[in-house]
């Protein structure tokens, strides 16, 4: 889990073109939106595309649920270990 | 139209990041480098993340121009803008690939004084213009509108990069990417510029030394020639176009 850990840190960075961060700079329980990272609307939309094109992982519409999903780091290991179609 | 005077101004190209060697430069033109970014580090990195080379180098020469100045309007002008993005869309959608959020939401024409506004918590009127081979006459125009309706200052910023691949042939005219930007004020002085629109063939033949700038390189790129005017000191500029002549002209 550690290891999906630092690989979606390492896909955050890049996809988001986070040039000042390395991945040991991003905590993995902080918040990715607003708080912590700082990320947006965009930015979500962004990484939902990156998460597809990576793990096969499909986002579904429901908002609340997505939310919960993109909470941190570690909630995003999570989904992504429990829904990924690729490897 | 109202006259109006540059109270500052910069410009960013390759090879060229400041007034003065810009000024050596437009006096005689040699070839720049085609690649080149500026660090646009005025501009908070959670922004400038998301602005390519076209824009950083269009927001570089804002902030150079603008520094400590009053809010003002700001126009942003350039004849293609960041097509490279838009290219890069359509090759993604006709591969039937997903489109990048990001890049979409960026491809319009206004999203580099967009982001200039929201960067600086800048809430006057912005504007971003297309008007093909005339655009900075546009921009201009669109100036000396709001300096006659009593607004103080108007930036004008005019950005390009060369058209990319496969659109290319289409205008071959700009060799390189560059931006330049004008604070302007409203002037009746003796110095102050006038642009005027009239019809039909050129006034009388150019001095031998305006003869001499009219066989620059074939890529000087237009919008760069009312550069060189605004900032030499030179008394004309005509730019012909079809069966209009812009005319840029010094009170004498």
């Amino acid at each position: 889990m550690l290891e999906l850990e630092q690989e979606i840190k390492r896909l955050v960075i890049e996809t988001l073109n986070l040039e000042d961060l390395t991945p040991d700079d991003i905590d993995p329980a902080a918040p990715l939106f607003v708080e912590g990272l700082g990320l947006d609307s965009i930015d979500a939309l962004e990484l939902g595309l990156a998460l597809q094109k990576s793990y096969g992982v499909v986002l579904a519409s429901d908002s609340k649920e997505n939310r919960r999903h993109f909470a941190s780091v570690r909630a995003l290991a999570d989904f992504v270990s429990t829904h990924r179609t690729r490897s | 139209m109202m006259g109006f005077s540059v109270q500052r101004w910069a410009a960013w190209a390759p090879g060229l990041v400041n007034p003065a060697s810009w000024e050596t430069w437009l006096a005689k033109p040699h070839a720049l480098p085609a690649e080149g970014t500026p660090a646009l580090a005025a501009m908070p990195a959670m922004m400038r993340r998301r602005v390519d080379r076209l824009g950083r180098i269009a927001l570089q020469a804002s902030y150079d121009a603008h520094v400590d100045a009053p809010e003002a309007p700001v126009l942003f002008a350039s004849r293609y803008g960041d097509l490279g993005r838009s290219v890069e869309l359509l090759t993604q959608l006709a591969r039937s690939e997903p489109l990048s959020p990001t890049s979409f939401s960026l491809s319009v024409h206004n999203a580099i004084g967009a982001l200039y506004s929201i960067a600086r918590g800048d809430t006057s009127a912005y504007g971003a213009i297309a008007a093909g081979e005339e655009t900075v006459e546009a921009a201009f125009t669109e100036a000396c509108g709001l300096l006659s309706d009593g607004v103080p200052r108007v930036m004008v910023v005019v950005y390009d990069e060369p058209v990319p691949s496969p659109w290319e042939h289409f205008s071959p005219g700009v060799a390189f990417p560059h931006a330049w930007a004008c604070l302007l004020s409203a002037s009746t002085g003796a110095d102050a510029i006038h642009l005027d629109c009239a019809a039909g063939p050129p006034d009388a033949p150019f001095s031998e030394q305006e003869q001499e700038q009219e066989q620059d390189p074939a890529d000087l790129p237009a919008d760069l020639r009312v550069l060189r005017f605004l900032v030499s000191g030179a008394s004309r500029w005509e730019h012909v176009m079809g069966n209009r002549r812009w005319r840029w002209a010094r009170d004498a």
